[in-house]
């Protein structure tokens, strides 16, 4: 990286340019217990389609089995809510695939463009926002909501290539969001700033040795000038000291070393990556996350399940396969165990200032680009909620019976107070908000 | 538009008043008791010395209502008026100041633009030089029959001048087959002219990549077409007079048709295609430039200098001193030579940052700054740069034990320690400051002053060695080391900064004329002609004669076709600028150049006043008091018929404003051939222009001037305009007062500038030999 326009490196830095002047902006750490009770929206996502005999339970209401896939998280059951019958029901350019992700979240059409599936037209980015992006957008509009970063992207092993494979969450129109793979960089995005402070505490002092040392190099008349750089650097040690005295909730997390961003990997960049959102989850850095692992078309191969085979061509298989079925569920179920240790994590983590964990104030929505992998629908895609504070009842297993996904975006707006009429494609909206309540 | 009128303010008409107190009499009567005989100010009685910026008629009006603080009914009137004028003249205004505090060369913190330029080098430091870019302009072009960039399907490779292309539903060429698209791959640099914000803008319906300045992440990502969306915009900052490297990657797939154009809107330019004298086939490394904003350089005294720091200097220097440090460490391993596996990591990284230090220092680090920097590698600093944040109300997640590092080139400790050094480096005074050499000059002083003379930057590894060598001992070796400087864009850069300041072209914003009157004087004219004027600039000061006479006399001007046609000159159809003689136009130099004649007009009208302001104090170094009181032109209240010339003679009739207008009108109505948009003219108000007039000279000679070129041949033969324009350049080399550096120091580089044949060059390695040489032993001039 060379030449960093000064926006780009101040969004590098995290920083938006309003942050500004020097040691007052510093990240505020929002630490005062909240006006009102805290609402985070995490969104997982795992590609390829799910096996539905091992995911979907077969009753529906209170009182409902998990099935394998799910099962990881059976004590959480209580806490969970398995939306079955949401489909994706845009349609337009783009394969299954490029629909699956690029609108799971946006709910409208691609625009037309350069980039071919395996069928279809080809076609370029979504045309509108996806609902992460809205729901952020809203909470930093009130003064009460806003943190510092309003939403943060995880990825894990997405791979360097920008395409709508790849997007699942949008700015807007043509305006992808890219998750950053390499936790190394998010923790530099998070702390980066405080270590940057932290070193330049350490050698303010040797600057102001330096000044008395070049004091009687020069004249009476030019000495002012150096006694007053010498003010200057007193008064900064004395801001950044006051500064260092505030105290963040936690600090941030120790990664291991030199994990590079690749397969093998993947387990231990997934376990980093999840440290670090709750961690910036506690410090309320923001209240809303995305966690993708890999993309849509994702060729995560599972050695470390001693799996054999890539992820969506093992998806390809037909239902007969029962090899390439019990390696499917192999796969999804390590999906879910990762999320369990998510759940696990926030359900242990005291709400910083109100009563419960973060859990009880943070909704997680695990999805898929797909509703099943060899016949590439896009119905019945897989929606599992775990967590509280939207409202929603919990504990349940319903069949929403083709209802447009639309629907549980906007469900998950207004259970924020983003009282919105629509969301994406406006008329697959017309039925209003799911009554998940 | 305000119009500062120069209008009373002469001593000498006020001697008339014979039987009045004089100022001084009044002020010893009155007003020394509590301020002291020189205004220095009484203990008790009013400490403060008589120091500020009003001015003589706030002075005036002051005094008049509140002196004396006893009796402030006792200094009314003239007498209110006269005490002002003294104590103005004696010592409260800045210029009294000045002249009562002989100059001095002071020490000075690094200007910004020398700052970012210092940075900007101590970093190529360890990238190696770029080649010369040699005369070809254009891009390095190749063109595939795929849509990959295959190598096989290579069709051809040539030069394209710009990137503007439109293949419509066809290809660029027969030999192309491939009927799944096909791809093309523009390589070369980019030559910025201005500092500041660069508008880049990619036009296709197609998939593209634009990288500037930076090899790995691109400005632009457009490789996803999508919708309508064919307009792809990002700015980036680059600094004037440097070359970067630029790359554009262009793909057509299944989409209907083809076309790309490449565009920019530089400061204080309009959003066109980027033309090819601003490109280069010749491949360059990135220039690390610093994105904080700096608060303005101190430029009261007409030209820009180092003195004072302030709180918001000083955090912008931290900002950027934090800047520069991520960037050292994202790119530890190339700056380096090393790799994120190499045993040998911390050695060379310290090895690097002793490199690092010496570099901005400009000499061999002594024993302590070594010391320092080793420290920061050094166990207990790295454990001191822990986290020290508070407990931790939650678990937090474990994982690992933590080892020295995280990652390479991230938040690791050895990272970390470099960027200590980068912060003790880049805050330092040695860095920061020009002159902390105790009066007795080094040779590593005199190289410093060389190169921040020449190239407002560090000395580059040839000076330094010099230096190194005790090469610097000599006048004679210091003006060789010059003359090959003079060769480096970084000079160049710097004759076009003063340039800018010279011709008042800094703080042009808004060019645009009122478009009933002026229809076609569009953004891109007024970009054109501001290129246009670099260009002659720049091509004058260049050329071996490098002769002052022609900036002020050239009869030809730089046109492209736009400006051509614009001004009714003869067209050869071209998008690039060339050299063309105007016919009947009697253009000459600087003083005719349409852009200039624009900048110094109204949106509507010619300003005489505003050109022969500029013609007294730039072209014939006259010094003009400032105008006492700011009167608005306002046309409608003159009768309707009038020409601008009898309007402004008009409005200047009184005698007090004569003192100063009898030289500024003349010059000015010189100019009245050139409307508003620098166009000839025979007419205005269909009556016949009358440009000529009778000028007074400094010593009291009248001459009759008939037009501009009569205006340059008397400045190039005028001792006065000859000290005006020497005594500017120096400043701007120098940044220090150039009565510091003795009192025989401004006729000797008149007499040299003469004898050399105006030859500006010549004169440029003077002002920076002169001032390296300052208070070096033996100076043999």
């Amino acid at each position: 990286m060379n030449a960093l326009h000064r926006r780009d490196f101040m969004r590098r830095l995290g920083l938006s340019a309003a942050a500004l002047p020097f040691v007052a902006g510093l990240p505020s750490l929002g630490l005062a217990a909240p006006a009102r009770p805290r609402q985070r929206l995490i969104i997982m996502f795992s590609p390829n389609g799910t096996i539905p005999p091992a995911y979907w339970p077969e009753e529906t209401g209170t009182d409902f089995k998990l099935k394998e896939i799910l099962s990881p998280l059976d004590a959480f059951k209580n806490r969970m809510l398995v939306l079955k019958g949401l489909c994706n029901k845009v349609r337009g350019d783009g394969d299954s695939h490029m629909r699956g992700m690029s609108c799971l979240l946006t709910g409208i059409e691609l625009f037309p463009g350069n980039v071919q599936g395996g069928s279809d037209t080809p076609s370029g980015w979504a045309s509108g926002i996806s609902i992460d992006q809205e729901i952020s957008n809203f909470l930093q509009g009130r003064e009460d909501t806003r943190t510092r970063f309003g939403s943060l992207e995880f990825g894990v092993g997405v791979t360097d290539r920008a395409d709508p494979w790849t997007r699942m969450s949008y700015a807007g129109p043509n305006k992808p969001v890219a998750p950053i793979s390499d936790p190394y960089q998010m923790y530099q995005k998070l702390y980066g700033q405080l270590k940057d402070k932290q070193n330049l505490e350490s050698i303010l002092e040797d600057v102001r040795d330096d000044l008395k040392k070049v004091r009687p190099l020069v004249s009476a008349e030019d000495r002012r000038l150096i006694e007053e750089h010498e003010a200057l650097v007193r008064n900064m040690e004395r801001e950044i000291a006051a500064y260092s005295r505030q105290k963040l909730r936690v600090g941030p997390p120790t990664l291991q070393e030199g994990i590079a961003d690749q397969n093998d990997n993947v387990p231990r960049l997934s376990r980093m990556q999840i440290d670090l959102l709750i961690n910036s989850f506690v410090n309320d850095m923001a209240r809303v996350a995305t966690l993708q692992y890999t993309k849509s078309v994702g060729q995560a191969r599972m050695n470390w399940l001693n799996i054999t085979g890539a992820h969506h061509e093992l998806s390809h298989e037909p239902d007969n396969n029962a090899e390439a079925q019990e390696k499917l569920v192999k796969i999804n179920k390590w999906f879910a165990g990762e999320l369990r240790y998510l759940v696990e994590k926030l359900a242990a983590t005291p709400e910083p200032g109100e009563p419960g964990s973060l859990l009880d104030h943070t909704l997680i929505v695990w999805t898929n680009e797909l509703g099943k992998g060899n016949s590439h629908t896009l119905d019945n895609i897989p929606f599992t909620l775990i967590g509280g504070g939207f409202g929603f009842k919990m504990g349940r297993s319903l069949n929403l019976d083709k209802a447009p996904h639309n629907r549980l975006h906007l469900a998950l707006a207004h259970a924020v107070g983003h009282r919105i009429e629509t969301f994406g494609k406006p008329s697959l909206c017309e039925a209003g908000p799911l009554n998940l309540s | 538009m305000l119009l500062p009128l120069w209008l009373a303010s002469s001593h000498a008409g006020l001697a008339a008043e014979a039987l009045r107190l004089s100022g001084p009499e009044i002020f010893r009567q009155l007003c020394a008791k509590c301020h002291g005989r020189t205004g220095e100010g009484v203990k008790g009685k009013y400490a403060d010395a008589l120091r500020g910026d009003w001015s003589i008629e706030r002075l005036t009006r002051y005094i008049d209502r509140n002196m004396p603080e006893n009796n402030p009914g006792k200094c009314k009137g003239e007498d209110a008026a006269a005490v002002a004028r003294y104590i103005y003249d004696a010592f409260y205004s800045r210029e009294a100041r000045l002249r009562n505090k002989p100059a001095r060369v002071e020490l000075v913190r690094l200007t910004n633009r020398q700052y970012l330029n210092s940075v900007a080098d101590l970093l190529k430091h360890f990238t190696g030089s770029d080649p010369d870019l040699g005369a070809e302009r254009g891009l390095n072009a190749v063109y595939y029959d795929s849509r990959d960039f295959d190598g096989d399907k290579k069709v051809f490779e040539r030069e394209d001048r710009e990137v503007g292309f439109d293949f419509g539903t066809g290809k660029p060429a027969t030999q192309f087959t491939n009927t799944s698209g096909f791809s093309i791959q523009w390589r070369g640099s980019l030559i910025a002219e201005e500092t500041g914000e660069y508008e880049f803008i990619l036009r296709t319906p197609n998939g593209a990549r634009l990288w500037v300045n930076d090899e790995q992440e691109p400005l632009i990502d457009a490789w996803v077409a999508s919708g309508i969306v064919t307009e792809h915009k990002a700015a980036l900052r680059l600094i004037g007079g440097r070359v970067y490297p630029l790359q554009l990657n262009f793909f057509k797939f299944k989409e209907k048709t083809a076309s790309v154009s490449l565009q920019w809107k530089p400061p204080h330019g309009a959003q066109q295609i980027i033309p090819a004298r601003n490109l280069s086939p010749t491949r360059v490394s990135p220039t690390f430039v610093i994105s904080t904003p700096f608060p303005a350089d101190d430029s009261s005294v007409g030209y820009e200098r180092g003195v004072g720091v302030s709180k918001a200097w000083d955090e912008a220097a931290t900002q950027a001193a934090i800047e520069a440090a991520n960037y050292v460490v994202q790119n530890l391993d190339h700056l380096a030579h090393t790799k994120p596996n190499d045993t040998n990591r911390i050695a060379k990284a310290q090895s690097f940052c002793h490199e690092f230090a010496a570099t901005a220092f400009r000499r061999p680090l002594t024993r302590d700054q070594a010391r320092l920097i080793s420290a920061q590698f050094s166990g207990k600093l790295l454990r001191s740069a822990e986290f020290h944040f508070g407990a931790n109300l939650s678990p937090v997640p474990k994982g690992p034990k933590r080892s020295s590092a995280l990652r390479p080139g991230l938040a690791g400790a050895l990272e970390d320690s470099v960027k200590r050094v980068v912060l003790l480096t880049l805050k330092s005074p040695h860095f920061l400051y020009l002159g902390l050499d105790s009066g007795k000059p080094d040779d590593f002083d005199v190289a410093a002053r060389l190169s921040f003379g020449l190239w407002d930057s560090l000395p580059d590894p040839e000076l330094s060695a010099r230096a190194a060598q005790g090469g610097l001992r000599n006048c004679e070796q210091v003006a060789q080391q010059a003359r090959r400087m003079l060769g480096d864009r970084r000079a160049r850069s710097k004759m076009q900064a003063f340039f800018e300041h010279w011709l008042q072209m800094k703080h042009v914003e808004d060019l645009s004329k009122d478009d009933k009157l002026f229809p076609g004087f569009t953004p891109e004219i007024v970009a054109d002609l501001r290129s246009s004027l670099n260009v002659f600039l720049d091509h004058v000061t260049w050329s071996d004669a490098s002769d002052y006479r022609a900036l002020l006399l050239a009869d030809y001007l730089y046109v492209n076709n736009r400006l051509a046609q614009f001004y009714g000159m003869a067209t050869n159809a071209t998008d690039d600028l060339f050299e063309a003689t105007p016919g009947s136009t009697e253009r000459s130099g600087v003083l005719t150049h349409p852009y200039l004649l624009a900048s110094f007009s109204y949106q509507k009208f010619s300003s005489p006043i505003h050109r022969g302001v500029f013609l007294t104090r730039n072209i014939m170094g006259r010094a003009l008091k400032p105008p006492p009181m700011a009167q608005t032109f306002k046309d409608a209240e003159f009768a309707p018929d009038l020409t601008m010339r009898e309007k402004v003679a008009q409005m200047t009739r009184p005698q007090a404003c004569q003192t100063c207008h009898s030289v500024i009108n003349p010059l000015g109505f010189s100019l009245e051939h050139f409307d508003a948009v620098g166009r000839f003219r025979t007419s205005d108000h269909d009556k016949p222009i009358d440009a000529v007039s009778d000028y007074t000279t400094a010593d009291g000679r009248t001459i009759r001037l008939a037009g501009p070129r009569d205006v340059a041949a008397f400045a190039v033969n005028s001792e006065q305009a000859q000290n005006g324009f020497i005594e500017q350049l120096f400043h701007h080399v120098v940044k220090q007062p150039m009565a510091a550096y003795g009192r025989d120091v401004p006729e000797r580089l008149r007499q040299l500038f003469v004898a050399s044949g105006f030859n500006m060059q010549t004169l440029l390695v003077e002002c920076a030999a002169t001032a390296a040489m300052h208070g070096v032993a033996q100076p043999t001039f």
